[in-house]
């Protein structure tokens, strides 16, 4: 099978192929999946589909020595024809495949293994620079306009995994903010030069945001750039979408699609069910 | 207790640990630091958190797990929490964030100790290992030590770097659930346990429910699947994780979890409690002990409730 990329607008393939179009989430964990290196490890956490998917891609796709902890267990699905998506993250059907099954306090407690770690963290706001917040949004602390549901692991995954990406399936200016009214996770704080270091932080702060509109990296400044844009967006929604102001990389162009290998492996091997759709 | 130690030890006989809901829970006394074992939709002691809420344990503070599920809902709609310290309450997809967690929260009737998972376990492990805190790096330069000031920085002596001192979460009495245990208190989880083993070590006090007693003969052959060793008491509850899964023995109950959560969000959404407490009647208060309780879900739904 050839390596063409494929995937446009139209869902049209170079060879001129009508194929379905890319839908946003499928852009998104076509992003994903290219970026992630085989030989790395990536934990899948509860509920989120889209970095399930781009993991398993990458995977599937290019990464038969990667390691994918899924539902508390480590497994290799490289071989797997068709990896089942389960609703919940305590399901045990993760077994059939786990060559490991960690009780959660020492996934929480060992973090040395995590070097080879890329991670995805979500939040209620995401900020310029790339900050996360998953507590709440509201001045009053102790009357939050709106409790979210907590921290849960981001606040350490960012810090003690090699590299992460931030992920929000809305791009909406209620999400994407110009700074977190609490950070949960620190990305690159108030972009002042140096600050993770400050901290003793082990590693380097996000390396992108991903949405279902685009791609933003970070500039030298710390702040996001709009990297690329997926099929069917145009830069004028992005902005319009966004609630903070940001450059415009001049690379910035369409975000690359999956060749039709990767296209099929994420329909036929990944999302039976469609839920990228 | 203790009159049952004696005589059984005078009699040469050791002593079973197993006893029933209503027992174990009178243990609970107001105002204690309470903990609820297992994971999101996964193995939460209900038969234990059901009968806290009959017996109307009042300013409890309440350590959820490191994913907490909907117990801890139910638990802060019927009055018991006072003070909640877990870092999430939600259901996944059935519930991105418990709604009564959620509204009491906003109405600032409820104290929220924030926490992230791993800050958490440092907590539980600093109570295990009886130190005033556990250090932890993850942390610094975020909100956490600003919304929750009991996380303090401080110097660390051996390489002069700055750290986040993380409180030793000292629980008074752990409430679990697994799948099997004998009568002495070995107790045996299904498949990872979640962070119940990290719970029970920081415990003055354990009670597991189990879904089967079973012999110490079956518990020495896997001595090394013995996640609780020495369990305080023990309480025969099969079923004992309803309306939530038990690996092994059966999945969630997705529809009666769905059902919850509608009650619980009208109360979100209009400030009206009649639909929770409809739910807290007829499945809390109204049931006499979690036979009746089961009797009122119903053999068909129960089993139905397989797990693949």
């Amino acid at each position: 099978m050839s390596d063409t990329v494929i995937g446009t607008a139209e869902g049209l393939s170079d060879n001129g192929a009508v194929v379905p179009t890319l839908s946003p989430k499928e852009s998104m964990a076509v992003a994903i999946a290219h970026d992630l290196r085989d030989g790395e490890w990536v934990e899948v956490g509860a509920n989120l589909p889209v970095p399930r998917a781009g993991a398993l891609l990458a995977h599937l796709s290019h990464g038969p020595n990667m390691t994918v902890m899924l539902a508390m267990t480590k497994v290799n699905l490289f071989d797997e024809p068709v990896v089942e998506d389960f609703e919940f993250i305590t399901d045990p059907r993760a077994r059939r495949w786990a060559e490991a099954y960690y009780p959660h306090d020492r996934l929480l407690s060992d973090m040395r293994f995590r070097r080879r770690g890329v991670f995805f963290c979500g939040g209620i706001q995401v900020d310029a620079y790339g900050n996360s917040n998953l507590i709440g949004t509201g001045e009053d602390y102790g009357r939050l306009k709106f409790r979210g549901p907590g921290g849960i692991g981001t606040c350490n995954a960012t810090v003690h995994n090699g590299r992460y990406h931030l992920v929000t399936t809305s791009h909406d200016p209620r999400v994407l903010v110009e700074r977190c009214d609490y950070v949960s996770a620190l990305g690159y704080g108030d972009g002042s030069q140096g600050i993770r270091e400050r901290h003793g932080l082990p590693y380097g702060g996000p390396s992108s945001i991903i949405t279902p509109l685009c791609v933003f990296t970070f500039g030298p400044d710390r702040r996001a750039v709009l990297s690329s844009v997926h099929p069917g967006t145009t830069i004028d929604e992005v902005v319009e979408r966004t609630g903070f102001t940001f450059e415009i990389s001049d690379t910035c162009g369409e975000t690359p699609g999956p060749t039709p290998r990767e296209l099929e492996i994420l329909r036929t091997r990944i999302d039976r069910n469609g839920a990228l759709q | 207790m203790t009159t049952t130690d004696t005589s059984s030890a005078a009699a040469g006989v050791r002593r079973s640990v197993v006893t029933d809901a209503r027992d174990a829970v009178e243990l609970v006394k107001d105002g204690m630091t309470v903990a609820i074992g297992g994971f999101i939709n996964a193995s939460h002691p209900m038969t234990l958190v059901r009968e806290l809420i009959r017996q109307q344990r009042r300013d409890l503070a309440i350590v959820g797990a490191a994913s907490a599920g909907l117990e801890m809902d139910i638990l802060i709609a019927s009055g018991c929490a006072r003070k909640v310290i877990t870092p999430y309450v939600g259901a996944e997809g059935l519930g991105a964030i418990g709604p009564m967690f959620r509204a009491m929260a906003q109405r600032g009737e409820l104290e929220a100790v924030e926490l992230d998972e791993a800050m958490y376990y440092a907590g539980l492990r600093a109570a295990a290992q009886c130190l005033p805190f556990n250090p932890w790096r993850a942390g610094l330069g975020t909100s956490y030590p600003v919304v929750n000031p009991s996380l303090v920085e401080f110097n660390d002596p051996i390489r002069g770097e700055t750290l986040l001192a993380v409180p030793a979460i000292n629980i008074d009495v752990a409430l679990l659930h697994a799948a099997i245990s004998d009568k002495f208190g070995n107790v045996q989880h299904n498949g990872t346990g979640f962070g119940d083993r990290a719970i029970a070590a920081a415990a003055d006090t354990v009670v597991v429910s189990v879904e089967r007693l079973v012999s110490t003969e079956q518990i020495r052959q896997n001595p090394a699947a013995t996640s609780v060793a020495g369990a305080d008491h023990v309480v025969v509850a099969p079923y004992g994780a309803h309306p939530f899964g038990s690996d092994g023995h059966y999945g969630p109950d997705i529809a009666h979890i769905r059902g919850y959560v509608e009650a619980a969000t009208t109360f979100l959404k209009t400030g009206r409690r009649d639909s929770v407490d409809e739910y807290l009647d007829r499945f809390v208060y109204g049931a006499t002990d979690d036979v009746d309780y089961l009797e009122r879900i119903g053999l068909r739904q129960l089993l139905a409730l397989g797990e693949y």
